[in-house]
C-alpha cells in the first residue's frame, strides 16, 4: 500500500486494518459465504454438492418473485418516507432550539428500539381491531387502517424512525446554529439557512440513517408477518421466513431469495455512498463550539403537543396495550376492572421462574454483543474512512451487508458454517453462536453510526497527534474514539436494545436449553400464555430502557458534559 | 476480541462432551408437555434429556440445516408428514416400543410412532353473540358475515389435512362458501385464534383442538366444537435419528412417552393419547368421526387448490 502518498490525512493503522479484516470475516463474511453456496447446492445442507443452480434459477424464475420484490421496495420506500416525515422536524426542534423536557422526550422517543416490533404489532392489532382496545374505550376500531399497506407503512415508520431522530438531532447539533449563523450574517432568514446550510450538511446523518430504516424495513419480519398476511401484502422477508419455516422446508430457495434482498440493499448502499462522496461534510475542526440553543417563544406549546403526540402513538400506544394484555387475566374477558390483576406478573417473577433465568442470558448477551460490536465497528468504520486502498470498499459492503440479512437466514448461514463435522472445536451449541449471530446481525448499527460520526471528523486533529509523536493505534485511542464516542454510545445503546431481544435468529440457533427473552416469550405465545408473555414483554421493554438511561447519566455525570452529545 | 474467541472454543468444547451422555430431544410444542416430558424421563431414568423446543417448522429447518453432523436424537413433530419423508430419505431408526402395543397401526409406522393425537375442531367464542355452529358449513352462513379466521394450511399441518380431506371428499364448496362470507386465512394456528379470542372473530374454522381447550381451562370464553360431518386429526410422530450416537438411550426415552405416566402427561395438555387404554375425560379418536383422505391429491396441488379458492 502506498503510505504518505497523499499526505493530508492519517493512513489509519494497520493493527486496526486487519482487526476489522479478521472480525468481519469471521462473523459475516463466513456465514454469508455458506448462505451463497447453500443457494447454489441445493443438498449442501448434508455435505453434497449435487445438482448446482438447480434450485436457483428455478426461484429467480418464479413469476411469484417480482411481486415479492415490488412490495419489498414498496414497503422499504413507504416507511423511509414515513421515518423521515416524523424525524427530521422533531430532530430539527430538539437540537436547534431549547425544547421544554427535551430529555425526557429523548427518552420516551428510545422507547421504541426497546419494543420487539412483533410484540408492537401484536400490540396494535389488539388495540385497533374491532372490539380491540380503543373500542372497548372509545367505541371506534380502525381495522380497515391498520390491516392495509398503508397501515404496515405507518406502524414501521413509527418503530424505526427514532433512528433518524437520535442521528439527526445528534448531527443538527454538532452542525450548531454556527454555521447556519453565519449564513444568517450574510443576509438569509431562519428558513432559508436550514434548508440551505443546515440540512445539506447533515446529509451524511441523513442518508445514513434512512439507510438504516431503508434496510431495516425490507429485513423486518414481525409487522408484514402479523399484518400483512391476512391481506396477501407478501414482502422477500416474509417468502424467505415462510420457506424456512413451513414443511417442508426450502432452504436453497431462502438462501436465493436473500441474495435478492442482499442485492437490494447494496443498491441503496452504493447510492448512499454517492451521495456521501460528492462532497465535504467535515464539520468538526477542533476549535472549540458554543451550543447556544434558540428559545421557542410562542411556540413553545405547540411543539411541546408536537412532541407529545409522536411520542404517545410510537411509544405510549404500544406499551398500554402490552401492559393491557399482560394485566388481563384472560383477553376474552377485556379491560372490565374483574378481569384485570397482577397474576401474570406474579408467576413470571415467582421463584424458581424460567422467565428470570431467560431475562439473565439476554442481558448477559445483549451487553456483551453492544461492547464488541461497538468496537468493531468503530474499527471497521476507521478503517473505511480514514484508510487507504480497494479493501475499504469491500469491507464497507461487508459491514452492512446483515443489515439486510433476514435474522432467519444469518442463522441458517451460522448453522451451516459452524456445525460442519471437521471442525475439531465450534461454538455451536454453546451460548456464543448467539453472541455471533447478534453481532452479524447488529453490526452495521455501529459501523453506520462510527462511519457518519468519522465523515465530520477533520483529518487535522488525528495528523496533529502524530505530528506530537503518538502513534497511528494511539491516536486513534486518544484521539478518534473519544470524539465518536457519543455516536457510539447511541449506536451501542440500540444494539444492546435490539440483541436483549431477538427472537427469529435466536429461535434457530440457541442452543439446546436456553432460553432468552424473546424465545421464552415466543413460547409463552405458542403455548397460548399471550399475558404472560405480554408480562415478559413489559419487563423486558422497562429493563433494557433504564439500563442504557442509567449508563448514559453515568456518563454525564463522569464527564461532567465535557463529553459532546451527551447532554 | 482473540481472547474471547479463545474462550468461546474452549467452553464450546467443553458443552459438547458434558451433552454426549444425554438424549438430544427437538420438539414442536406444547412447550410445557416437552418439559413435563423430560423431566418425568430423568427422574424415571436418571438420563438427562436436552430439549430444543420449536414450531415443526423450525425444528425441520434446523435438522436440515444440521443434517451433515446431526446433534438431535429423537424429534417430535406435529405433522405426520414429516415421519413419512424422514423415512423416505432412510434418516430414521426402525424402532417398536413394547408400549407401543395398544397404539392403533395407522398411528405407526417403521421408525416412528404417534406421541398423541390433537383433532381439528371449530373454535367458537361464546361470547360474539353468534349462534353456537354444529358443522363445517355452518361457519358459511350469514350469521358469520366476515367473522371466520383460518389459519393458512401452508403454515398449519392440521388445516392441510383437513383441507386435504375437504379436497378428497368433493367438500370444496364450503371452502368457498367460508371465501365468499367473507372469512380470513391469518398466518399460523394461533395467529388465527388470537382475534377469536378478543372477539373482533366470532370463530376459527379449522381450530386445534387442545390449543382451544387450554385457552377455555385458562377461563377465555371459547369452546372447542367437534363438527357433525367429521373432522380430522393431526398424529405428532416420535422418531429416533438414525444417526444417533446414543440410539439406546432414545429408545427409553420413546419408551417413556409412551408409558402409562407419559401418556399421562400428553392428556395433560388436552392432547390424546396414542395409547387406546388410557382413559382420559375428552373425545378421543375412536368416539371421532374421521373423514378419509383417500384419493387426495399431492401436497402441492392442494395448497394450490386453496390459494384458488382464497386469493
Amino acid at each position: 500500500m502506498a503510505r504518505g502518498a497523499v499526505a493530508t490525512g492519517a493512513e489509519g493503522s494497520a493493527t486496526l486494518k486487519w482487526i476489522a479484516i479478521i472480525g468481519l470475516l469471521l462473523v459475516v463474511a463466513i456465514p454469508c459465504l455458506f448462505i451463497v453456496v447453500q443457494a447454489i447446492f441445493p443438498e449442501f445442507g448434508s455435505g453434497s454438492f449435487a445438482a448446482p443452480f438447480s434450485v436457483f434459477f428455478k426461484t429467480l424464475i418464479d413469476p411469484d418473485l417480482f411481486g415479492l420484490a415490488g412490495n419489498t421496495l414498496l414497503l422499504g420506500v413507504g416507511t423511509m418516507v414515513c421515518a423521515a416525515i416524523l424525524a427530521v422536524p422533531l430532530a430539527a426542534l430538539r437540537a436547534l432550539f431549547r425544547v421544554p423536557g427535551a430529555l425526557i422526550w429523548d427518552a420516551l422517543l428510545l422507547i421504541p428500539f426497546m419494543i420487539p416490533p412483533y410484540i408492537a404489532a401484536l400490540g396494535w392489532i389488539m388495540t385497533l381491531q374491532p372490539r380491540g382496545y380503543l373500542e372497548q374505550l372509545t367505541g371506534i376500531h380502525l381495522a380497515p387502517l391498520l390491516f392495509s399497506v398503508t397501515g404496515i407503512m405507518l406502524i414501521m415508520g413509527l418503530n424505526t424512525f427514532s433512528v433518524v431522530y437520535f442521528v439527526l438531532s445528534r448531527t443538527f447539533e454538532t452542525i450548531g446554529a454556527r454555521y447556519s449563523d453565519v449564513g444568517r450574517v450574510f443576509g438569509a432568514g431562519q428558513w432559508r439557512s436550514f434548508w440551505r446550510i443546515t440540512l445539506p450538511l447533515s446529509m451524511p446523518g441523513l442518508a445514513a440513517s434512512l439507510l438504516l430504516v431503508f434496510a431495516m424495513s425490507i429485513e423486518e419480519y414481525g409487522t408484514p408477518a402479523a399484518l400483512g398476511r391476512r391481506i396477501g401484502f407478501e414482502v422477500l422477508v416474509t417468502g424467505i421466513e415462510n420457506r424456512i419455516s413451513e414443511w417442508p422446508i426450502d432452504l436453497p430457495g431462502s438462501a436465493t431469495l436473500s441474495l435478492v434482498l442482499v442485492s437490494m440493499a447494496l443498491v441503496a448502499f452504493m447510492l448512499q455512498r454517492w451521495l456521501l462522496t460528492r462532497r465535504d461534510y467535515r464539520i468538526v475542526g477542533g476549535k472549540p463550539q458554543a451550543f447556544d440553543k434558540k428559545e421557542l417563544g410562542v411556540w413553545t406549546l405547540p411543539v411541546s403537543l408536537l412532541f407529545a403526540f409522536v411520542a404517545f402513538l410510537a411509544t405510549g400506544l404500544p406499551i398500554l396495550a402490552i401492559l393491557a394484555t399482560a394485566l388481563s387475566r384472560t383477553i376474552s374477558g377485556g379491560l372490565k376492572p374483574s378481569n384485570l390483576g397482577l397474576d401474570h406478573f406474579s408467576e413470571l417473577l415467582g421463584a424458581g421462574s424460567e422467565g428470570l433465568v431467560a431475562l439473565g442470558n439476554s442481558l448477559v448477551l445483549g451487553t456483551t454483543t453492544a461492547l464488541l460490536a461497538g468496537l468493531l465497528g468503530a474499527i471497521t468504520a476507521y478503517s473505511v474512512v480514514k484508510g487507504r486502498g480497494r479493501f475499504r470498499i469491500v469491507l464497507d459492503a461487508l459491514s452492512i451487508t446483515p443489515n439486510s440479512l433476514p435474522g432467519v437466514v444469518v442463522a441458517v448461514g451460522i448453522i451451516l458454517a459452524w456445525n460442519q463435522p471437521w471442525l475439531p472445536i465450534t461454538p455451536y451449541n454453546t451460548p456464543f453462536i448467539l453472541l455471533l449471530a447478534y453481532i452479524c446481525i447488529l453490526l452495521p448499527q455501529p459501523v453506520r453510526y462510527a462511519t457518519a460520526s468519522l465523515h465530520q471528523l477533520g483529518d487535522n486533529l488525528e495528523a496533529s497527534a502524530r505530528v506530537c509523536g503518538s502513534g497511528p493505534l494511539k491516536a486513534f485511542v486518544r484521539i478518534v474514539f473519544p470524539l465518536i464516542l457519543p455516536s457510539m454510545v447511541t449506536a451501542m445503546i440500540l444494539v444492546f436494545a435490539v440483541a436483549s431481544r431477538e427472537l427469529v435468529a435466536s429461535l434457530l440457533v440457541a442452543p439446546v436449553g436456553f432460553q432468552t427473552i424473546a424465545v421464552f416469550i415466543w413460547q409463552q405465545f405458542d403455548q397460548g400464555s399471550a399475558g404472560l408473555g405480554m408480562a415478559m414483554a413489559f419487563c423486558a421493554v422497562l429493563i433494557t430502557t433504564l439500563i442504557p438511561l442509567a449508563l448514559i447519566s453515568l456518563l454525564r455525570w463522569a464527564s461532567k458534559g465535557t463529553v459532546a452529545g451527551l447532554r | 476480541m482473540k481472547r474471547l474467541s479463545f474462550a468461546a472454543l474452549a467452553l464450546g468444547l467443553l458443552a459438547s462432551t458434558a451433552a454426549h451422555a444425554d438424549v438430544t430431544v427437538y420438539s414442536a410444542g406444547p412447550g410445557a408437555l416437552i418439559k413435563n416430558l423430560a423431566a418425568g424421563f430423568t427422574e424415571k431414568t436418571g438420563i438427562k434429556a436436552n430439549v430444543f423446543q420449536a414450531t415443526t417448522g423450525k425444528v425441520m429447518a434446523r435438522l436440515e440445516a444440521e443434517a451433515s453432523n446431526p446433534v438431535a436424537d429423537v424429534v417430535v413433530s406435529a405433522s405426520w408428514g414429516t415421519a413419512t419423508d424422514f423415512a423416505a430419505k432412510d434418516l430414521l431408526l426402525a424402532y417398536e416400543s413394547p408400549n407401543a402395543e395398544t397404539v392403533p397401526d395407522f398411528l405407526k409406522m417403521e421408525g416412528a410412532v404417534a406421541q398423541g393425537v390433537a383433532g381439528l375442531i371449530i373454535a367458537w367464542n361464546t361470547e360474539s353473540g353468534t349462534p353456537k355452529p354444529a358443522d363445517w358449513s355452518d361457519l358459511a352462513k350469514p350469521e358469520y358475515k366476515d367473522l371466520v379466521t383460518l389459519p393458512d394450511p401452508a403454515a398449519s399441518g392440521g388445516t392441510y389435512t383437513l383441507v386435504e380431506a375437504f379436497i378428497a371428499n368433493d367438500m370444496t364448496d364450503v371452502l368457498q362458501g367460508l371465501k365468499d362470507n367473507g372469512a380470513i386465512v391469518a398466518g399460523a394456528n394461533k395467529a388465527a385464534l388470537n382475534p377469536v379470542l378478543q372477539g373482533a372473530k366470532a370463530a376459527v374454522f379449522a381450530g386445534v383442538d387442545y390449543i382451544t381447550m387450554g385457552a377455555a381451562a385458562k377461563g377465555e370464553t371459547i369452546e372447542a366444537i367437534f363438527p357433525e360431518s367429521g373432522t380430522v386429526v393431526a398424529p405428532r410422530p416420535i422418531m429416533i435419528l438414525k444417526s444417533s450416537q446414543n440410539q439406546d438411550d432414545a429408545k427409553k426415552f420413546i419408551d417413556y412417552v409412551l408409558s402409562e405416566e407419559g401418556q399421562q402427561a400428553v392428556a395433560k395438555v388436552n392432547l390424546m393419547p396414542s395409547r387406546t387404554d388410557i382413559k382420559v375425560d375428552r373425545p378421543l379418536i375412536g368416539d371421532l368421526k374421521l373423514l378419509s383422505n383417500e384419493g387426495a391429491p399431492a401436497r402441492d396441488d392442494v395448497l394450490a387448490g386453496f390459494k384458488a379458492i382464497f386469493n
